[in-house]
């Protein structure tokens, strides 16, 4: 699998982007969504809305309501309005397929957004999932520690994500471990991902090995807070660095303290941007395989190869800490509450 | 009618006021009249006995005394005053001690919780005076069955008649005026038996007033004063013991038929009256 | 039934020596039989961990060490105070699945109360928050209890739908009071309740309070052992034999003046003791400083519900009608008990437990998420069932379902600790909870 290529090439196309503009006007991009019940969809409409404004094109979009039958009449009547490029967040990614035939068919060009759709003809735009695991392992040896006794607190064992993760984990630890430099001292998974599990498992870690443990890598944020409850308890917080994912306010507050190293986050507005900026310039002809940061993806379930652009989240650490007050994800209260005064540079 | 009520008084004129009048009580379960219009009376230190079949509704009617089941209609009279009976602890007030066909006793509990479940003695913390109960459960029954032993085991471990001793006393204990006894012998051997029929004689002399419910002819003649019969939810007439024989008696279960020395109720043949 | 009372239980001849000493102290066999199976585990704990890594422990291991006793018992608090009130409610005939949604849903109320309400609005760590909170959480527990029991109690729905429902409709609410999101951080005064250390202030009494507090454990029990005695004298009831008193008082203030010394053994972290050291400015010894963190607060509250529950239930009408009813309903309502407004009482106070563990969990955790207790209602039912809660009604012990907790939160420990396979400690758990069951049926049906 390329995915590094994939993820290098994507971050160099995040810098770029920004400076291409799109040549032509007036042509239809078109979004069918699965549901606006959840929050987070409202997020990617503004931001996908607004690049395809800002080129001049027109917005359109239908809200399948959950229903999958509703989102293939959607799509239907989207290929009859005239759209010259269609992204999709399909409800369910099999139902959907024929509906992605009739555009092929009918020449209109398909891109499924953050949920996969096996088929050939549709690009793919997405977060890369495996990555998330590379950069806390990443952050972790660059921004924490890179040697030393590492703790695992994995997510629940029924999670595929929880394996997915662990992988790209331990692709970026593996030199250091082969070496000796690391060494694994605990590895759990935590029942349904909860954090007063994660903390039951930290403290049991802690005993085992008697406090000697330098640096844990927890699978996401929430399981965070529970290992940073037993670090706390030990009077090792702070010291101990802490990985975790989302970009949940309590864990971009402890970034800001200092007693988690790392949230990774995948902030859906860059997603949503990304892909309007890909879809104007599909409308304006340019063929998927032209795209900056574009690869090969045969990561489904059925094998199928797709372009895709896998978009790399964005690690926040005390460093960067602004991303996500600026882009107003957090306002500065929440993500500075109890720190030090000039401690964080994001909170002055 | 008139005549029918005019020689029920006579009967009874020199007695005073009943203990308990039960007035033209019906209830229904379902459409299903369970107990039809049916009137029953007991005086002081009179034994009553309740005869029918199975569903003839002598448990329903008695149930409705001891607030178990609420009546649709009818009126209850104890000592000439209308009382409101709406649930076992109404009953319990007026005086009224139930034992059960099934015993009702809280299994898992020991005796003493058992002789005064729902009427616990309390310590002046209002906490439960085990101690107490204990003392007092040991008195009373020592006077009902002087060889029990097993004052700290669940009742569930107990023999069918040291069970019914702790039915007995915790009916007895609480200076009860009114007494209900359905099928006080049903799970008793003969000695067992004989006890609860000294028993019963006993509290007649304390002026207790007893209704006792049974199928064993033999108990109600040995027993009861007067006998009252139903069939079919309907009361099929009243006798005192000694006006009336097991056949007639019988007749009056099985076939409705009310003798000449009895007081028909509704619920007897039109022709036998 | 006592061996001094000849008259009454004359001493089996072929009786053994176990079985006339369990007569003679009155001691629940079933109870000592749980103690042994918890001690069986711990050494084993023990061991083995220290085949894999040298501790300070007993036997060799990392278990049998005052920190891994301390934090085991912290961990249990919140399963062992829920606990409590599920035995009630088995005996009672109903089951209660909705505890956990409660103690997620109470969780994210208060700590939302804390965070976006009281303390922007007094400032934050205002001395009333932390009570207030708490006290508006047992509230809102409770009325959910008491919303459940009265759907059963009064509309007659079985308690195992209405507790289902709840346990969809609650863990619901919770999510759609924070949107998904972690509420963090809880109050530093209200973070106590958890045990955990608050800056340099822990949720722990300390060395002096936990000898006090033992002694007058040992002096509660000798007391009680005293009065019994008394009280039965002045009835004239069968008695102990004098030496079974002795070993009953001795070996309680063993237990209690141990337990003591367990929790006074184990020390402030030195990254906590560097805290206080700089905060206080005090001059630290050449041979350093040891604190002891003494009994924490969580564990002090599970104690205390514990005693107040076993209170409840062996001292009070409320408990006798609670069994009665459990024993035979139909009898219960005879006898006049009110089992309807029962029912409701019992559900309300499970309600209140929940909230209860629902402030040490998340006082804990330092922080609110709507998953918090979940899969909780699955381990209070099965540390009841272990600690001889019978599923028929009727028969179950407070004491002993809280052992059942320590047992369960020994055995997830003690294999976390030993870095089992997550799916090892699920089948063994899941085995454990059959087989104690089956156990306890083989005693009972013997004793029978």
């Amino acid at each position: 699998m390329n995915r590094k290529f994939l993820t290098l090439a994507a971050g160099a196309l995040m810098l770029g982007m920004s400076s291409m503009s799109a040549q032509a006007a007036g042509k239809n991009i078109c979004v069918s969504w699965k549901t606006f019940q959840e929050e987070r969809w409202k997020t990617d409409e503004a931001a996908i809305k607004a690049v395809v404004e800002a080129a001049g094109n027109k917005y359109v979009s239908a809200d399948a309501q959950g229903s999958a039958a509703k989102q293939l009449t959607d799509i239907e009547g989207l290929i009859t309005q005239g759209c010259n490029v269609i992204l999709v967040v399909a409800f369910d990614s099999d139902a959907i397929l024929p509906a992605f035939q009739a555009a092929a068919d009918a020449g209109v060009k398909m891109i499924s957004y953050d949920v996969l759709v096996e088929h050939p003809d549709a690009l793919y735009v997405t977060f890369d999932n495996v990555g998330v695991g590379r950069l806390m392992a990443k952050t972790m040896l660059e921004k924490g520690k890179s040697e030393g006794d590492f703790a695992f607190i994995k997510g629940d064992k029924g999670d595929p994500n929880a394996t997915f993760l662990f992988q790209g984990i331990m692709e970026v630890l593996k030199p250091n471990m082969d070496a000796g430099k690391i060494k694994n001292v605990c590895e759990t998974f935590t029942d349904g991902w909860k954090p007063d599990a994660a903390q039951k498992n930290m403290e049991q870690c802690l005993t085992s090995v008697n406090n000697k443990v330098d640096a844990v890598i927890s699978q996401n944020d929430g399981m965070a807070g529970g290992v940073v409850a037993a670090l706390e308890a030990q009077g090792l917080a702070g010291t101990v660095p802490v990985t975790g994912q989302d970009g949940d306010k309590a864990a971009l507050n402890r970034v800001a303290l200092g007693t988690q190293l790392v949230s990774v986050w995948k902030d859906a507005r860059v997603l949503g941007k990304a892909a309007a900026e890909f879809a104007n310039l599909i409308a304006d002809g340019k063929a998927a395989t032209e795209l900056p940061g574009v690869g090969k993806f045969s990561g489904g379930a059925k094998g199928v190869e797709v372009n895709a652009v896998l978009i790399p989240p964005n690690p926040i650490t005390r460093d960067n800490l602004s991303d996500v007050i600026d882009g107003g994800w957090i306002s500065k209260e929440e993500a500075c509450a109890g720190v030090a005064a000039g401690s964080v540079a994001a909170c002055n | 009618m008139n005549a029918k009520k005019a020689s029920s008084a006579k009967v009874h004129e020199n007695r005073g006021t009943p203990l308990v009048e039960m007035k033209d009580i019906s209830i229904a379960f379902g459409g299903i009249k369970a107990v039809d219009h049916a009137s029953i009376d007991l005086y002081p230190g009179e034994v009553v006995g309740l005869l029918g079949h199975n569903g003839a509704g002598k448990s329903t009617l008695i149930k409705i005394l001891s607030g178990a089941y609420k009546r649709d209609h009818g009126e209850i009279f104890i000592e000439g005053k209308p009382v409101a009976i709406n649930n076992p602890r109404d009953a319990k007030a007026q005086g009224i001690e139930t034992i059960y066909q099934t015993l009702a006793l809280a299994d898992n509990v020991d005796a003493a919780a058992n002789l005064y479940l729902g009427r616990e003695l309390r310590t002046k913390f209002g906490t439960l005076d085990d101690v107490a109960m204990e003392a007092e459960c040991r008195k009373v029954m020592g006077r009902l069955n002087p060889n029990f032993r097993r004052f700290k085991e669940p009742v569930k471990a107990l023999s069918g008649g040291q069970r019914q001793s702790v039915a007995i006393a915790r009916a007895i204990h609480f200076n009860a005026r009114i007494l209900i006894m359905d099928e006080p012998t049903a799970a008793l051997g003969p000695q067992e038996t004989a006890q609860v029929g000294e028993l019963i004689k006993q509290l007649k002399a304390e002026g207790i007033g007893i209704f006792l419910i049974s199928h064993d002819l033999h108990d109600v003649f040995d027993l009861a004063d007067r006998l009252t019969v139903m069939k079919n939810g309907r009361v099929v007439g009243t006798a005192h013991t000694s006006d009336v024989d097991h056949d007639e008696v019988l007749g009056m279960i099985i076939a409705g038929k009310c003798p000449p020395n009895a007081i028909p109720g509704p619920g007897a043949l039109r022709s036998a009256a | 039934m006592t061996a001094v009372d000849n008259t009454q239980n004359p001493a089996r001849s072929d009786e053994g020596a176990i079985a006339r000493f369990l007569r003679a102290t009155e001691i629940d066999a079933r109870m000592l039989g749980m103690v042994a199976a918890l001690l069986i585990i711990w050494v084993g704990f023990d061991i083995y961990s220290g085949f894999l890594r040298d501790g300070e422990g007993l036997f060799g291991g990392s278990f049998l060490t005052p920190r891994n006793l301390w934090i085991l018992l912290v961990q249990t608090s919140s399963i062992a105070v829920m606990t409590t009130g599920m035995v009630l409610i088995i005996v009672m005939r109903h089951i209660d699945l909705s505890v956990g949604s409660i103690l997620g849903f109470t969780s994210v109320c208060i700590a939302t109360m804390q965070v976006f309400w009281l303390g922007p609005m007094l400032g934050v760590g205002h001395p009333s928050i932390w009570i207030v909170t708490l006290i508006l959480g047992l509230l809102l527990g409770g009325a959910i209890g008491a919303f459940h029991g009265t759907l059963i109690a009064y509309l007659g729905i079985p308690s195992f739908i209405v507790t289902l429902g709840g346990l969809i409709v609650w863990r619901g609410a919770a999510w759609a009071v924070i949107r998904g999101e972690t509420v963090a951080p809880m109050d530093k005064n209200f973070k106590l309740i958890g045990g955990g250390i608050s800056g340099i202030t822990p949720g722990s009494i300390g060395a002096t309070a936990s000898w006090i507090l033992g002694a007058v454990i040992c002096a509660a029990i000798i007391y009680a052992i005293y009065n019994n005695r008394v009280q039965r004298k002045r009835f004239n009831f069968p008695q102990r034999p004098m030496w079974a008193e002795y070993f009953l008082a001795i070996t309680g203030c063993i237990l209690a003046l141990g337990v003591t010394w367990l929790v006074n053994s184990y020390y402030w972290p030195k990254g906590v003791v560097d805290r206080y050291v700089q905060a206080t400015g005090i001059e630290v010894p050449p041979e350093g400083i040891n604190i002891a963190f003494g009994y924490s607060v969580p564990v002090l509250i599970a104690m205390g519900v514990g005693l107040g529950m076993s209170f409840l239930a062996t001292r009070t009408r409320f408990g006798r009608y609670v069994y009665a009813t459990g024993g035979n309903p139909e009898a219960a309502e005879l006898a006049g008990v009110n089992t309807k407004k029962l029912t409701v009482m019992i559900f309300a106070l499970m309600g209140v437990l929940a909230a209860i563990s629902a402030s040490i969990s998340s006082a804990r955790l330092d922080s609110a998420t709507n998953a918090l207790g979940q899969f909780d209602e699955l381990y209070v039912i099965a540390a009841a069932v272990i600690g001889g809660t019978s599923l028929a009604g009727g028969l179950g012990t407070i004491y002993g379902a809280m052992l059942g907790a320590l047992v369960m939160q020994s055995l997830q420990s003690g294999m976390t600790l030993l870095n089992f396979e997550s799916a090892t400690k699920d089948i063994v758990v899941g085995c454990v909870l059959v087989f104690a069951v089956f156990v306890d049926q083989v005693y009972r049906r013997r004793v029978k």
